[in-house]
């Protein structure tokens, strides 16, 4: 128990801080892709998931690994992770987000934690008809992760999925490439099947060769670096040597599960009997009784990291919210507490453990997810328009 | 052989005295403090629609990731340039184009 608790600080102090120096935001990943087709978070993004899901996979395959989270696959995915996606845009921080700004200083996003917990306390005061009509109805199939079910063995399943994403990307990449360098320079290359995804593979290889010239550079000064704004792709490795450990150690790496268990043992201590409900008695504390799981340290430590990191990188401080933004928080947390049950799972189970984990449930919520991005980008970049 | 520019693409950083003089010169202001993204994005590109060209327009703002996703927003439209006061403060420059 002490080691866990030792895993859960040294896991938790180090995604936090990880989080923080890379400005890693699943919001940011994907709003900012459709708003002004900015990728820079999204690459991040993409980074953290396939090194997470070779580093998995892989201590899968040799027995090192505690369990998989694998929820029944259905339609409550699309619709939650929808509810999850608005809420997070709308809100400006996904699950993942609110916690490492809240141990930034901002008020706004402890309003945004506070109201994510009403959404888990009315999602559970609601668990009983939600079971037997929303889930009952949506869900149609066990849950699996495809690493479990594959003859392939899982390190080689990883690999293989990491290499086939590299090429859709660099085809993405070369046909990109390939376009402007038409529109600017009219030499027309013929685009080919072989063709784009290799002019696509020499502009990842020049990409990574300048970031390792970069992450050279900052290495001849380690201090002034750590100040500095990290690329996120460096907060991707980070992240996914921590989630490895916590993937050995514990289980995959989740925020509003570990949250909504907070919210039970919160009002336990007010004195509400939260372990009479069915979804926290039986469901996130599995009967074992309503208290502090190590996976609820692991995400207050994140907080700390988060802290810490914003301290020494100057980024901390107390920062008010507006008066016209509280309906972000109010309405954006509540949307991503009860969404991110009704999924289940939020961006950091779904769109980042639950893919590196390659889990059916989760291709379906991501689905939902993006899409809630989407509307609700478009919403808000109403008056100005949006790229995609 | 690509440059580290490549990557490291965020703006360039003014120092104290300069950003200083350009804020008290700045033809439009806008006050970002505890606001949260995307709206100083949107802001900003509302903002830089009316102003002439060689026009400058700050943002002072508290939120962090700011500093890099509002000159990303505004692209072409305008040149950006930021200034951090290293405890939690931020201003955003952005010369129209």
């Amino acid at each position: 128990m002490v080691s866990q608790l030792l895993v859960a600080a040294v896991v938790g102090l180090g995604i936090g801080a990880c989080l923080q120096k890379g400005r890693f935001c699943f919001v940011n990943a994907f709003r900012d892709l459709f708003a002004y087709k900015d990728t820079r978070v999204t690459k991040g993004v993409i980074a953290a998931v396939l090194v997470t899901m070779v580093f998995w996979g892989t201590a899968y395959q040799f027995g090192y690994f505690q369990g998989f989270w694998t929820p029944g696959w259905g339609l409550t995915g699309l619709v939650g992770g929808f509810v999850f996606g608005i809420g997070m845009t709308y809100a400006g921080a996904c699950a993942s987000g609110t916690l490492y700004r809240a141990g930034e200083g901002y008020v706004q996003y402890w309003l945004t934690l506070l109201f994510m917990g009403v959404g888990y306390v009315a999602f559970v005061v609601a668990f009983p008809t939600l079971q037997s009509t929303y889930f009952a109805s949506l869900t149609f199939g066990e849950g699996v992760s495809l690493f479990e079910i594959s003859p392939v063995p899982a390190g080689l399943l990883a690999i293989g999925v990491a290499v086939v994403a590299t090429l859709v990307y660099a085809t993405v990449l070369g046909r990109q490439y390939s376009g402007n360098e038409r529109a600017t320079a009219a030499s027309a290359r013929p685009a080919t099947i072989v063709g784009t995804p290799i002019v696509g593979l020499q502009r990842l290889a020049a990409g990574t060769r300048a970031y390792f010239a970069g992450v050279r550079q900052a290495w001849a000064n380690p201090v002034a670096a750590s100040k500095r704004p990290w690329d996120p792709r460096s907060a991707a490795l980070g992240i996914s040597v921590f989630a490895l450990i916590w993937f050995t150690t514990v289980s995959i790496v989740g925020v509003t599960g570990p949250e909504a268990r907070w919210s039970g043992y919160v009002l336990s201590l007010a004195g509400v009997d939260a372990g009479s409900f069915t979804y926290w008695g039986s469901v996130l504390f599995r009967g074992a009784g309503v208290g502090v799981t190590v996976d609820m340290v692991m995400i207050a430590f994140l907080v700390l990291g988060s802290a810490l990191a914003a301290y020494w990188s100057g980024d901390f401080s107390l920062r008010m919210p507006r008066k016209r933004r509280l309906p972000n928080a109010v309405l954006g947390g509540f949307a991503m507490g009860a969404g991110s049950r009704l999924a289940p799972g939020c961006n950091i189970g779904n769109i980042y453990s639950g893919l590196a984990e390659l889990s059916v449930h989760s291709f379906i919520a991501t689905v939902g997810i993006v899409a809630g991005v989407y509307v609700m980008t478009h919403w808000i970049y109403r008056e100005v328009g949006c790229a995609i | 052989m690509p440059s580290i520019d490549d990557v490291v693409d965020s703006p360039d950083e003014l120092d104290d005295e300069t950003a200083q003089e350009l804020y008290e010169n700045a033809d439009r202001t806008q006050d970002m403090m505890g606001e949260v993204c995307p709206y100083p994005q949107v802001e900003a590109k509302k903002g830089l629609q009316d102003l002439e060209s060689g026009d400058l327009l700050v943002q002072e703002t508290d939120h962090v990731p700011c500093t890099e996703n509002v000159p990303k927003a505004v692209g072409d439209d305008a040149e950006a340039t930021v200034w951090r006061s290293g405890d939690g403060v931020y201003r955003i420059y952005l010369r129209k184009n």
